[in-house]
């Protein structure tokens, strides 16, 4: 910036004047480069967690499985019958919204809290659910396994 | 302090005549009249492009261009990555302002008549890189992959592809496939990060050489008047210090923008669920979409829409081109006939784009 | 062809002139009658005893002819209109000649319905038989064709008493309902003889409920038809048109409360208001054919068919045996029967609304009432933490913040508390605590975030102002140095 055109005159207004710039451009200079080297500071959770609606590998998916998935803000539950379909349901119980989870050893989506039961159809067998589970689509594009909402 | 910096510049100019430069820039002026303000468009628009190459970059550090984690990842950026949200937010929103900008400086020179001889290349290139512009805007709009951008970009390549002949090669070079899924991300990303970039920079280093060689145009009313009336003013440092000045202010409207309107990620785009109502293209293409909601569907023996994007590109053209046809301006006479047009052009952009967005 | 068309002509006639001549001859002597007494034949026999015999009508009224003549071949004619004896629905059709006209009906003075044929016809009854061409019932197959006599009369097969009897007749044989509904059970019967209603029943009281009480008459559906009575959103109602009226049920000794106490609680609303199928209607609890109340000692079982968790909680635990020895009807002694409310929380611990400190006070039954006391504040300040949480987490999500990941886990947080509700029932502090904590862990954690959230919504904003004052400052004094460049002689 500096350069034998800039004047000279008002010698100590200037002074003050050019200490007010130059400590201006350093605090602008701290405003910018602050969030920039904030940002480039690799966050404490070190990558975007893998949260999409692309749930698997169907080769890798085990018959007479259920898995949750995360769902943007709603958990999923994928299950897998012994005959190899693949179904996605809101693992949101219809009762009073616990989680659902897939219990091998009855055979059926059950809910923790009140002991609700669904088959793998995501309709009630028994328990005080009063309706079905939500269903969502899943779709097999080769061997990937996508879950995709109705809207 | 002085003398080490008088020595490093003494060593530099020793091998690369940087006095040359400095004595250039010593005698470059710019004009002074009551059209003045509207050279500061150019700048502006040059710092908004600066926030975009830096704050783009910045994003592509966590950005993922792929159909499953694009989303996420920006939903990452937002939530995990600290001033993350900024960034992304100052990133979208100087990309509006950018192409506003853009078009207020096109417009200046439109009524200035700046474009005459001899700165037809300097408006070509300005509108080479306008359209650019709106390519980056039109590619990085689905980035986000999220609801609106996606149905955006179906239609918006849809409308590509009813062109004649070229329609359906073009709208499957565009989406990489019949269809917009991940691949159509994977390619725009590759336009807005790569080649858009790439030629972005070289007709960037053009429109500025340019600008530097002929120095500032000065309109014909202020050409006119005698040498001694045509106030003058240094371009280096008062006008860039102006130009730095109205930069600064430019830059914290950026921030209070991404602050108070943190830029929107709606919900994740799903290939398979039915368009939400209410789909609209960015606002800078809405002056577009809406006329084409306007032609009948059938008009003559072409298909409305075909009819549409032919005019539009053939007014394109004609536009681009008319310091090759505007002889008038070239003689230095005053073609009133611009001026209707440039006024006729404005009012049915701005028209147009109220009715589309309120619509 | 012309022939043919003549043929009909007559007997379309006939038919018109028998219908006339019917009410004409209704008061004249029944020749039919005298000669087939004389045969001794079971239905001129019956017949004498019938209604329809008694209000004049003769055996021409339903089969046609003339009985006003003693020669055969004249009042058997087809000229007479004879129709002999009517096959399938055209049974049915005669009979409903006379009682679907409200015309005719009050010419004999009766006041009798006069929808029923409709009605069986929309029935389930109303169907067509296995037969073919003809529905499953004709007004035959439960009134007799001769000796037709009124409900109210005892020998009557759809009398009160006998109604049980004639509707088992079919629905209690397995054979013959094979071929309508072959999953329909066919005990029903059996199960009645064994409900309350149908010991009463068999020692004659004539006010307890049979067959038609619930199902109808005339106009009976599947029960799960919603039109139909027993539906379960229209049961509660055709249980308490007897059981909630205060005269009927005096002799009884029992409550007339039911129904509105039921509308009132968790299942009635549920099932009434919210139209939920899945919950509760009467007979879920009491039975349906078989209905009794439930004894005491099998509540849990009758509550456990669906909130099995809770039951089988209850069975383990300490409490089964000592409500068994205290005779106390499990489940209902905490949550009541027919008014059940949505539980809430105060239910538990030693607060005087709290069910707990019926039996346990500090100075009876003290380990209980510890273990209460202990429950019920980890489940309030679960409940607080939750709550505050789920403030937070609210307050940042309408400030614009990104809390997708605190409200994801502050479900795992409701739903610990949810269990903890149904852990309750173990009635064991060791195996509640199990649940309630890692809630609270949850409900911590998600506090965190979102207070971080919040204070990063501030931090920007004070942020900005910061950096707004310094890029002001850089403005003005930028603005003052060009300024004094341009205002300094060159």
């Amino acid at each position: 910036m500096e350069h034998p055109m800039v004047d000279q005159p008002q010698q100590s207004k200037r002074d003050f004047l050019r200490y007010f710039l130059g400590g201006g451009v350093l605090a602008w200079l701290g405003a910018v480069f602050y969030p920039v080297f904030a940002y480039l500071k690799p966050p404490k959770q070190g990558d975007v967690e893998v949260t999409s609606v692309k749930a698997g590998k169907l080769s890798e998916i085990e018959k007479e499985s259920g898995t949750i998935v995360r769902f943007g803000n709603k958990p999923v539950i994928m299950v897998r019958t012994a005959e190899g379909e693949v179904h996605a349901f809101s693992a949101t119980c219809t009762h009073l919204d616990c989680t659902v989870q897939f219990r091998k050893d009855m055979g059926v989506i059950w809910c923790a809290c009140h002991n609700g039961k669904y088959d793998l159809n995501g309709r009630v067998v028994s328990g005080p659910p009063p309706r079905p589970l939500d269903e969502y689509r899943v779709i097999i594009q080769a061997d990937d396994v996508i879950i995709s909402s109705r809207t | 302090m002085k003398t080490l910096w008088n020595r490093t510049f003494a060593w530099i100019d020793e091998r690369v005549q940087l006095s040359d430069v400095m004595s250039f820039l010593g005698k470059k002026s710019v004009p002074v009249h009551r059209h003045s303000v509207w050279y500061y468009f150019g700048g502006v628009s040059l710092f908004l492009f600066i926030i975009q190459v830096v704050t783009g970059i910045l994003l592509l550090l966590y950005y993922k261009g792929s159909e499953e984690l694009a989303f996420e990842s920006i939903q990452f950026i937002m939530a995990k990555v600290e001033f993350g949200w900024l960034i992304r937010s100052i990133h979208s929103w100087a990309a509006n302002l950018f192409i506003l900008s853009a078009f207020i400086h096109m417009f200046s020179v439109l009524f200035e008549k700046a474009y005459r001889k001899p700165r037809e290349l300097t408006w070509l290139s300005g509108m080479i890189l306008l359209f650019l512009g709106m390519g980056f805007g039109f590619s990085g709009y689905l980035l986000p992959w999220n609801e609106v951008s996606f149905f955006a970009t179906k239609v918006g390549t849809d409308i590509a592809g009813v062109l004649p002949v070229v329609g359906e090669p073009l709208m499957v070079f565009l989406r990489g496939g019949e269809d917009v899924t991940g691949a159509t991300l994977s390619r725009f990303f590759g336009f807005h990060v790569a080649v858009l970039p790439g030629i972005f920079t070289v007709m960037l280093g053009l429109h500025l050489l340019l600008v530097q060689r002929q120095g500032m145009s000065k309109p014909l009313s202020y050409e006119q008047l005698p040498a001694t009336d045509q106030k003058t003013m240094p371009f280096f440092p008062n006008f860039m210090l102006r130009d730095l000045l109205l930069w600064l202010l430019v830059l914290n409207l950026l921030a209070i923008l991404a602050v108070f309107f943190p830029w929107e990620l709606g919900v994740k785009a799903d290939p398979f669920a039915p368009a939400p109502a209410g789909i609209k293209p960015e606002w800078y293409f809405m002056f577009m979409f809406q006329t084409l909601k306007y032609i009948p569907g059938e008009l003559w023996f072409l298909e409305g829409e075909v009819v549409g994007i032919l005019l539009f590109s053939l007014a394109g053209l004609v536009w681009m081109f008319i310091p090759l046809w505007d002889k008038k301006s070239a003689r230095g006479e005053e073609n009133r006939f611009i001026n209707y047009l440039g006024l006729f052009a404005l009012i049915y952009i701005i028209v147009l784009t109220t009715i589309g967005w309120f619509s | 062809m012309v022939l043919v068309n003549n043929n009909v002509l007559a007997i379309v006639l006939c038919s018109v002139l028998a219908l006339s001549t019917a009410f004409v001859t209704a008061q004249a002597q029944d020749q039919c009658l005298t000669c087939h007494s004389t045969l001794e034949d079971n239905a001129s026999a019956a017949f004498k005893g019938d209604i329809h015999s008694r209000k004049g009508l003769t055996c021409a009224s339903c089969h046609g002819g003339d009985a006003r003549s003693d020669d055969m071949e004249k009042a058997m004619g087809t000229a007479a209109g004879f129709i002999g004896v009517p096959k399938g629905n055209a049974v049915s059709e005669v009979c409903a000649r006379c009682h679907s006209s409200s015309e005719t009906m009050k010419g004999y003075r009766s006041n009798v319905p006069v929808s029923q044929w409709e009605l069986l016809k929309a029935s389930v009854h109303g169907k067509v038989s296995t037969a073919g061409g003809e529905q499953i019932l004709q007004c035959t197959t439960c009134h007799n064709a001769h000796g037709i006599v009124p409900v109210a009369d005892p020998r009557s097969p759809v009398h009160q008493r006998n109604a049980v009897k004639t509707c088992g007749t079919c629905h209690g044989s397995a054979s013959y309902m094979r071929r309508y509904n072959p999953s329909l059970p066919v005990d029903q019967v059996e199960k009645y003889r064994t409900s309350v209603h149908g010991v009463l029943n068999a020692r004659g009281d004539a006010k307890v409920a049979e067959c038609a009480s619930c199902h109808g008459s005339h106009d009976i559906r599947p029960a799960s038809d919603v039109r139909s009575k027993v539906h379960p959103l229209n049961l509660p109602m055709t249980c308490a048109a007897c059981h909630s009226d205060v005269a009927r049920m005096k002799e009884y000794k029992i409550p007339t409360d039911q129904y509105e106490k039921f509308a009132e609680s968790v299942h009635g609303k549920a099932l009434l208001e919210k139209r939920d199928l899945g919950a509760p209607a009467c007979n879920d609890c009491h039975g349906n054919h078989g209905a009794v109340p439930p004894g005491v000692q099998s509540i849990s079982n009758v509550c456990g068919t669906c909130h099995a968790l809770n039951a089988e909680l209850f069975t383990s635990s300490p409490h089964k045996k000592a409500f068994d020895v205290a005779k106390l009807p499990e489940c209902e002694t905490c949550h009541g029967n027919h008014e059940i409310i949505a539980t809430t929380d105060n239910l538990l611990g030693v607060s005087p609304e709290a069910v707990c400190s019926n039996c346990h006070s500090p100075e009876t039954n003290v380990k209980g009432y510890g273990v209460a006391r202990t429950m019920r504040a980890l489940i309030d300040s679960l409940e607080a933490l939750e709550g505050t949480a789920a403030g937070l987490v609210s307050e940042a999500e309408q400030k614009g913040m990104e809390v997708g990941e605190a409200k994801f886990k502050l479900r795992d947080a409701r739903q610990a508390r949810l269990q903890s509700r149904t852990m309750v029932h173990a009635f064991d502090e060791a195996k509640f605590e199990e649940v309630v904590r890692p809630g609270m862990a949850i409900a911590t954690v998600v506090m965190g975030e979102a207070q971080a959230a919040l204070d990063d919504y501030v931090f920007r904003r004070v942020g900005l102002g910061l950096a707004t004052l310094i890029i002001t400052l850089l403005t003005l004094s930028l603005y003052l140095y060009i300024k004094r460049i341009e205002r300094s002689p060159r």
